[in-house]
């Protein structure tokens, strides 16, 4: 266990700096921030003078062995645009991010889950289609318009929420159901399958010929076994919220990381982009590794065939 | 009358006078599409972080509402030769921390600027100040590397910052707490969400019309307007032309836009590609209908102009014709040029308005050409616009402000040969931005620009399209007049109920 344990880090590791190197050279080839940084009417010696006082105009792979000795420091150096360490304005939008992905997951789970346990129990019903209309609405609208859709409607013609802002609960509510919509779908197909797979097995037979109802077999037994499928899909939804919430964030004027990244993406500030992208890419590699050692200590059929 | 009576009505008046008094706003909020960058006025110069910071911060000089330079914190000035330059300071002003502003101060604030140490983007705005020095307490001597006629409107833009707070704490503490001696002091800077300010009460000029100004970023403009008619937000920045009709729709908001010196323009390739025939540079300039752009595509948020330049801008001519719409004559420039079919590369990137590209696209496809739109980020836009000329696309859309309203840094900058946007070459006209640029005499400075602008027009390097409209939404009880220049003091607006 400890040595599988190992053996995931030491990849994950791996797959996190080839995800830095690849980001840091496509980043530089692609223009550097000293054009974005000037007034429009600099000329060419004062643009080549700032790019050689912030370091721009030394040959790429110095440039990324000064980034890896910073690096080798936990120094994550300072953005070129804010002038504040890059790590700092990174750590200041994370709370926003987790607070947006948790609402958002709350909302996945708390709907998807039971719209697909209803789903699996009404088969043909006039719930089930509507449900069935909820979800592939939930996952084929996009965002951008999802979003302006509620703020329209909630916000300026109902005016019960606000149209955006980041300091209340509140300004929670919307954000968090645009996000998870998607999310939501994808529980509720996940949830609907497994229960159907489920409730053709002999143990529902054997417990419906024994007297019990419908849903006192799906809630004693059915769901236990129907949670392993619904429990993998949960940890990759988590990396997606976090990670792919930046057009939610920029609807609703949401400060997660999300907008910063496509900010200091389109502004070439370097060093922000990276670490974002070791955050992004340390929580993706993480809860796929501890995803993996969850079904290990909880199926010991996985952890035996080890 | 009784004696009763009156005191009533008095009583009555008094009470009228205290609800008025209790109904002034005490916060304004302010939509801006995005952060400031930096709070420190001497590193980023972008419109988001200039709106909030030139409140914190009193410049040297200033221009009012008709865009003349007038003194602010500069009582008075004048040249003692024509590289040098004496201001008076004004007495009296002091910063956010009750210490005084004084001469000493307002040289540091220049010396710090042009201090390559501090790595400032805005440098090459104040490069041709070679030095400046306090002389007396309210004496500031500054000299000019060469005689330079636009110094006056680049400090306009010179944010004054306190020498000893700035030495005491520290360039990079100075960013995120910055003090200055403007009308409103930063309470608290919630970093990409928004930057809270708070009246200085011990402010020199006037008293600041709210107590509180929030300002927030919110980068969607829908949000912004959903904010606007909802009341949460009291002015939002950047209303499209297209989504300007939806806020006017609305019986608590209105528009307010201004013409600015701002100018919409066509690059055309002089060095490269089909477009090095000056014959069909001529032709597309005829082929561009730009009043059916202005109309159709900015809704009358912008106006023709026949220059790459426009009225708020010292130099700009009406004396130069600009080119009629006449795709016959066109075609036939196109024919003569043998240039049928030819292709030309159309660089733009998501900052400009993509429906006014194509619509430019299909007029100069109509009179015979092939354009390509070939669509990138900015950074990558500039990279290549502004390289090696045969790499720079035959054509490319820009919107030029250098916030200075000068000629000096709108066409020496594009077209001047060896500017990194002049993709264009012409001894003559070199001759005449760069004498322009080095006499002080402003009715001989307007007659070289009206000489350069007349060979601009005759080799087309570039294609003024129109000047574009500053639009803002705001709340109908908000008075206040935009500037040319795009700037955004709260000092100027005001409140009614």
């Amino acid at each position: 266990m400890v040595r599988y344990a190992a053996e995931r880090l030491i990849q994950a590791i791996i797959a996190i700096f080839g995800v830095l190197t690849i980001v840091f050279v496509v980043m530089h080839l692609s223009g550097d921030p000293t054009l974005l940084l000037v007034p429009q009417d600099a000329s060419a010696e004062m643009i080549a003078q700032l790019r050689q006082q912030l370091g721009f105009d030394r040959p790429i792979w110095v440039q990324y062995l000064d980034y890896l000795r910073g690096l080798a420091h936990f120094d994550f150096g300072i953005s070129v645009v804010q002038r504040v360490p890059a790590a700092d304005i990174v750590a200041s939008r994370v709370p926003y991010t987790v607070m947006l992905a948790s609402g958002a997951l709350l909302v996945a789970i708390g709907m998807g889950i039971p719209a697909g346990i209803v789903m699996a129990t009404r088969r043909g019903g006039w719930l089930e289609r509507l449900l069935t209309a909820i979800v592939v609405t939930g996952q084929s609208v996009p965002t951008f318009l999802s979003g302006i859709v509620l703020i329209f409607v909630f916000g300026v013609t109902l005016r019960w929420l606000p149209t955006s802002g980041s300091g209340d609960f509140v300004s929670l509510i919307m954000p968090s159901i645009a996000l998870g919509a998607l999310s939501m779908s994808t529980f509720a197909r996940m949830t609907r399958i497994s229960i159907i797979d489920e409730l053709g097995k002999d143990y529902v037979r054997a417990g419906r010929a024994r007297g019990l109802s419908l849903s006192a077999v799906v809630f004693r037994h059915v769901l236990r076994n129907a949670a392993i499928p619904v429990i993998t899909i949960a940890a990759l939804e988590i990396g997606n919220l976090l990670a792919g919430a930046v057009i939610v964030e920029t609807v609703f004027a949401w400060p997660g990381i999300g907008q910063l990244a496509i900010q200091s993406i389109q502004s070439r500030d370097f060093l922000v982009v990276q670490v974002i992208v070791l955050l992004i890419s340390f929580v993706y590699v993480m809860t796929s590794v501890l995803a993996d050692l969850v079904y290990a200590i909880v199926d010991p059929r996985i952890r035996m065939a080890r | 009358m009784s004696a009763r009576f009156i005191s009533i009505a008095a009583a009555l008046v008094m009470l009228n006078a205290s609800t008025a008094l209790a109904q002034t706003k005490d916060t304004l909020t302010i939509d801006l599409p995005g952060d400031a960058a930096t709070l420190d006025p001497h590193l980023q110069w972008n419109t988001d972080s200039y709106s909030i910071y030139r409140n914190i911060f009193d410049n040297l000089l200033t221009r009012d509402v008709k865009g003349e330079i007038v003194p602010q914190i500069a009582s008075s000035w004048k040249y003692l030769d024509d590289k040098t330059i004496e201001f008076q300071i004004r007495e009296g002003v002091t910063f956010q921390d009750g210490s005084k502003l004084t001469a000493e101060d307002v040289a540091f604030s220049i010396n710090r600027i042009i201090d390559p140490k501090l790595k400032s983007p805005q440098l090459s705005q104040f490069d041709q100040i070679a030095k400046a020095e306090a002389t007396s307490p309210t004496i500031v001597k500054m000299t000019t590397k060469s005689p330079y006629p636009a110094l006056l409107a680049q400090l306009v833009k010179l944010s004054i910052v306190p020498k000893a707070y700035v030495e005491k704490v520290g360039d990079q503490e100075f960013n995120l707490k910055p003090l200055g001696s403007g009308p409103y002091k930063l309470v608290n800077w919630q970093k990409g969400v928004q930057s809270e300010l708070e009246a200085y009460s011990g402010y020199w000029r006037v008293k600041p019309p709210f107590q509180h100004v929030v300002f927030r970023s919110v980068p969607d403009v829908s949000t912004r307007i959903a904010d606007l008619k909802t009341g949460k937000a009291d002015l939002i920045r950047d209303v499209p032309p297209d989504q300007a009709e939806s806020v006017k729709g609305d019986s608590n908001s209105q528009i307010l836009s201004v013409p600015t010196e701002r100018v919409g323009y066509l690059f055309l390739n002089a060095q490269a590609g089909a477009t090095k025939d000056v014959r069909v540079r001529q032709a597309i300039a005829y082929a561009i209908d730009s009043k059916a752009l202005v109309e159709a595509l900015l809704e009358g948020y912008g106006a023709p102009v026949n220059v790459v330049g426009a009225k708020p801008v010292f130099g700009y001519t009406e004396k130069v014709q600009g080119y009629a719409y006449d795709p016959e004559k066109a075609k036939e420039l196109i024919k003569a040029a043998g240039a049928e079919g030819a292709k030309v590369e159309f660089l733009t990137s998501p900052a400009y308005s993509r429906a006014t590209i194509e619509a430019i696209q299909q007029m100069v496809n109509d009179v015979g050409l092939n354009v390509e739109i070939s669509s990138s980020d900015q950074a990558t836009f500039l990279k290549r616009r502004q390289g090696d000329p045969a790499n720079a696309g035959g054509l490319a859309f820009g919107a030029w402000s250098c916030a200075c309203q000068d000629a000096d840094g709108i066409i020496f900058p594009l077209f001047r040969t060896g500017s990194i946007w002049a993709k264009y070459s012409n001894g003559k006209y070199d001759a005449l931005v760069d004498k322009a640029r080095i006499i002080l005499d402003q009715d001989e400075r307007l007659k070289l620009y009206e000489q350069a602008y007349e060979i601009l027009r005759e080799d087309v390097p570039g294609l003024g399209l129109y000047q574009a409209y500053a639009v803002y939404g705001a709340n109908k009880k908000l008075k206040w007049q935009p500037t040319a220049n795009e700037a955004m003091f709260v000092t100027d607006m005001s409140w009614q109920q």
